[in-house]
């Protein structure tokens, strides 16, 4: 029952919720409605408006197709027009064309019919003007008019009136040029040579004017070189007319080439130089070899080369004697002639490069046309026969000037003589003298590779022939005997006065052995002096050179280094002569003096050693003397390193002798005070520093002089005070040990042997 | 900074067109030239070359330590033209060579011919020093006119080294330029090195050559 109960009132409960959800649902439903309701009034609106623009839209359906239609019609109708453009277009040049070919035709009659006229009343330009403009008809376009046209028969008339003009004309100006040339009419010769190019002859107009030109050219330069071959020797000239012969021809050829290069520009148009200079430079070649074979005959150049070469073949001596044969003078005279013949050659060549470079600037545009007309201009000058010429040239004057060097410093050599009252003699200044001359006169040629020749060869003439003198004197050595100094000088003194040396041989083989010392010294200066300037001169001389041609000059001149290099091995080796046999014997007894003296003093002795003549007093005395002796008659330079060697000897020495010798306090005191005014006295006498050579024996003094050992550590270390030690600790230790000899007259205590094992260093 | 700079100057010299300027060209830039003309006179080329650095014992005041030196080799290479009337240009040069390098064609018998009189003028103009080598050239050519064995033959009876080449096929160009390189070398380093110490420069500032091998005679 209660189970019955139970289900009832769980299928109430569900009864009743179902009942809850259909209300709520009818309650949306009637919401809606009621929406609906609402919106039927706006959409009934909506419906009426629309269905009143319905007639609208069919009338813009229509004009829609209107409108296409229309376009298709404007579409058609262009697609005409366009067509007929076309074809107007083609019309039309077709007209300018017919036009062209009628203005071509017409001028073909005015030609054809103006030209005879022309050729009957010589007016050979009005022909040719006919002519050139027959020739820029298109030939193959007057082929065609000829098909088109009916009337062929008179055109082709016409044609071969114009070609058989043109002929007649070619001929007729071609020979009334020659009549020009023939008659001398410059006037005419100018006339016709502007007809030729009208008439498309542009080569012959070219060949015909540089022939006559050629021939005009061959004329002066036959006519220059009679009235060289015939100048007196009397003529302020006659040692460079063909030199001034050669100057004529290049002139000539330059001056036809100036005057005539604007011509053919003008009437042949630019680029065609070249093709003219190849025409005149045949003239150029024939005429310098005659130049040259003349001059090679009047100089006798082949005579004189052959005993050069000769000469030069025997030894140095036998060929002194036959010198003369050969004037030097004459020799010298001959050498410009030729640096000037090869000068102006090459400022031909230079010339005639300019001008065809610039000419083919103006008229050449391609680039790989432009570089194979500057290669035929190349082989055009590298096998001319000037060029040749100007190899020759070269070649005779290098060996007339090699020679001309070589002998001219041997002659300044042997004809040595030494001034009094001058350090050096006289073959230094002419040797140089010698050798600028000949590489300035290299530098007139302005051919690198022969001023690179002379360079080259004034090196071998310095290092050998100059050097090997000054070495042979210096190998004869420094005689070092003499009995008492004061005499010695006093007679070195006395001849230099009276300006000859007439004394023993000893007196001049010291001279000799000094003077060539200095000469040596002076010839490294002349060296410097003369790279500068040479190099500035041929910088000046030849601007354009490229980084190669100056490594190759740099390199020759660099051979001057080694000059010097040889100068100061003579010098160095002089220098050594004179420590054995001038210095050394000298020096070392004076210094030997040192041992003699006692350096163990008392404050009594010490008084009457400063009251006397002291040791350095002595022996600063005997050093001025000394250099007294070379102080004048060594340069500023071999002095200084005459007094550099000295100084070394003595300090060594000094030295040396110190270390035989005993201290105690004063006597270190005493050494003290003399190397010092010792390094005062040889720093006086020089202009370089002497601190050095004088460190270690200042240091032996410092040490010498030190009050206890203990005070060593004042210069020893690493703090403010100390010095930079040239001794050794050991060394130090042994000049210390100076000190510790006993003596009983020392009363104050000295340096213990265990205080300087003690210390540490 | 190069602590030792050597400057060697070599010079070709044989007939001309036996390939003097072909060699110097295969060496210098590495390429064989089209048809360029004969020679004018002489050419200039400097080629650096490079060599093992070396340790050298350096004996300080002191103390004695090792340095590696740079060592910089420079070859002035001279290409003489082979024609007579260059003869007084190219003799010049000869004195201050440190090598010269005497150049025939082996496919060519009258440029073998020639060599006594380049010897001649050899033996006249450069240094009893001077490095001589004899090289025959062009042996890519098939018409080979000098034995091998000949050139060998009378490079020793003259006391010089031999070489065959071709400069065309570059065979043996380095070799015989690097050969040279290191034989002078070898002269130099036997010699004092300090003296091409290359603080020594010269009157133009330039280093200094190794000028020892000029002929003139020196103090003992
Ligand atoms: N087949 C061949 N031809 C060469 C060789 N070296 C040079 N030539 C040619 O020989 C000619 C002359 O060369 P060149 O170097 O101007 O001779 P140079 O006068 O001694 O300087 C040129 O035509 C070169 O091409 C080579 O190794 N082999
Ligand atoms: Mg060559």
């Amino acid at each position: 029952m209660s189970l019955d109960k139970l289900k009832f009132e769980s299928m109430q409960r569900d009864i009743q919720n179902e009942l809850l959800k259909l209300k709520e649902e009818e309650e949306s439903l009637f919401q809606d409605m009621n929406n609906m309701l609402n919106q039927k009034l706006f959409l009934d609106t909506k419906i009426k408006g629309l269905a009143k623009l319905v007639p609208t839209l069919k009338v813009v359906k229509h004009e829609a197709q209107d409108l296409v239609s229309t376009i298709n019609d404007i579409s058609e109708s262009s697609e005409k027009i366009s067509g007929k453009i076309r074809s107007l277009d083609a019309a039309r040049s077709r007209v300018s064309e017919c036009q062209h070919r009628v203005s071509d035709l017409i001028d073909l009659e005015i030609c054809s019919q103006g030209v005879q006229t022309a050729i009957l009343e010589s007016d050979y330009e009005k022909g040719a003007a006919h002519v050139h403009r027959f020739l820029s008809i298109d030939q193959s376009l007057l082929q065609r008019t000829a098909t088109d046209v009916e009337n062929v028969s008179g055109m082709l008339k016409s044609v071969r009136t114009l070609q058989d003009a043109a002929s007649q004309l070619q001929a007729i100006v071609e020979h009334k040029f020659n009549e020009a040339v023939k008659n001398e009419d410059l006037v005419s010769v100018e006339r016709f040579f502007k007809i030729f190019p009208l008439l498309g002859m542009h080569e012959e107009g070219i060949k015909e004017l540089c022939t006559y030109l050629r021939t005009k050219v061959a004329a002066t330069a036959e006519k220059n070189l009679k009235s060289a071959i015939t100048t007196p020797l009397s003529d302020k000239r006659y040692s460079v007319i063909y030199a001034d012969t050669l100057t004529l021809l290049f002139e000539g050829l330059a001056r036809v080439v100036d005057t005539h290069q604007p011509l053919i520009e003008t009437y042949y148009g630019p680029g065609r130089l070249l093709c003219a200079i190849n025409i005149l430079q045949k003239e150029c070649d024939i005429q310098m070899k005659r130049v040259l074979t003349e001059w090679t005959r009047a100089r006798q150049i082949n005579k004189k080369i052959q005993l050069i070469t000769e000469l030069s073949r025997m030894s140095s001596s036998s060929s002194f004697g036959k010198l003369e044969k050969t004037d030097p003078k004459d020799l010298d005279i001959l050498i410009g002639e030729i640096t000037l013949m090869h000068f102006r050659t090459e400022l031909y060549i230079r010339f005639i490069q300019r001008k065809v470079v610039s000419d083919l600037e103006v008229g050449v545009q391609d680039q790989d046309e432009k570089g194979k007309v500057l290669k035929s201009l190349e082989n055009l000058i590298k096998n001319s026969d000037l060029t040749h010429s100007k190899h020759e040239l070269l070649l005779h004057y290098l060996r007339l000037e090699q020679y001309f060097m070589e002998e001219s410093v041997a002659k300044a050599v042997s004809m040595d003589c030494i001034e009094p009252s001058q350090q050096t003699s006289s073959m230094v200044d002419d040797t140089f003298f010698i050798v600028k001359k000949c590489i300035r006169r290299s530098i007139s040629t302005g051919s690198l590779d022969g001023i690179c020749a002379i360079i080259n060869n004034a090196c071998r003439v310095l290092e050998n022939d100059f050097c090997d003198v000054l070495r042979a004197r210096l190998r004869q050595g420094y005689p070092s005997g003499y009995l008492d100094l004061t005499q010695a000088y006093n007679v070195l003194q006395s001849s230099i006065q009276q300006g000859r040396l007439q004394a023993s041989d000893t007196e001049q083989t010291r001279t000799a052995f000094l003077v060539a010392l200095n000469n040596a010294d002076s010839s490294t200066e002349y060296v410097d002096a003369l790279c500068d300037s040479v190099l500035k001169e041929i910088e000046q001389a030849l601007p354009t050179m490229n980084s190669n041609e100056k490594g190759k000059l740099e390199s020759c001149l660099s051979g001057l280094s080694s000059v010097t290099t040889n100068l100061k091995e003579i010098i160095e080796h002089g220098i050594q002569q004179l420590r054995v046999s001038a210095i050394k014997p000298r020096i070392n007894p004076w210094v030997d003096n040192f041992t003699s003296n006692n350096h163990q003093l008392t404050e009594d002795e010490l008084s009457t050693y400063e009251a006397g003549e002291s040791f350095v007093q002595t022996l600063i005395m005997n050093l001025e003397t000394l250099l007294s002796l070379f102080k004048d008659v060594l340069t500023t330079a071999n002095y200084d390193a005459f007094v550099s060697v000295l100084t070394t000897e003595v300090t060594q020495r000094l030295e040396k002798v110190i270390m035989k010798s005993t201290f105690n306090r004063l006597g270190g005191l005493v050494l003290d005070k003399e190397v010092r005014s010792l390094a005062g006295y040889i720093t006086a006498a020089t202009s370089w520093s002497v601190r050095d050579k004088f460190a270690r024996l200042t240091q032996i003094a410092t040490v010498l002089n030190l009050e206890q050992v203990s005070e060593f550590y004042d210069y020893w270390g690493d703090h403010d005070g100390a010095l930079t030690w040239r001794l050794t600790p050991s060394e130090v230790r042994t000049v210390m040990g100076l000190r510790c000899t006993c003596n009983e007259l020392i009363r104050r205590s000295d340096f213990k042997v265990e205080d300087i094992k003690r210390l540490k260093l | 900074m190069d602590d030792y700079k050597f400057l060697f100057k070599v010079v070709l010299v044989g007939n001309a067109g036996v390939g003097k300027t072909c060699l110097v060209r295969r060496f210098t830039q590495g390429l064989f030239p089209p048809g360029q003309g004969a020679t004018i006179g002489v050419d200039f080329m400097i080629k650096t070359v490079d060599v093992d650095n070396e340790k050298v014992k350096v004996m300080g005041p002191l103390t004695t330590h090792f340095h590696t030196l740079t060592l910089v080799l420079q070859l002035q290479i001279w290409d003489t033209a082979g024609q007579e009337r260059f003869r007084s240009i190219t003799q010049s040069y000869y004195r201050s060579a440190h090598a010269l390098i005497l150049v025939y064609d082996i496919s060519c018998q009258p440029t073998f011919d020639c060599l006594p009189d380049w010897l001649r003028e050899i033996e006249e103009y450069a240094s009893s020093k001077v490095l001589r080598v004899l090289v025959g050239n062009k042996i890519d050519r098939e018409d080979r006119e000098i034995p091998t064995h000949v050139g060998e033959e009378f490079a020793e009876r003259h006391n010089m080294y031999f070489l065959e080449t071709s400069a065309k096929e570059a065979e043996n160009v380095e070799r015989l330029f690097m050969q040279i390189a290191e034989d002078l070398m070898k002269q130099a380093r036997s010699r004092d090195l300090p003296r091409y110490d290359a603080s020594a420069t010269s009157i133009n500032g330039r280093t200094s050559t190794v000028s020892d091998s000029s002929c003139c005679s020196k103090f003992q």
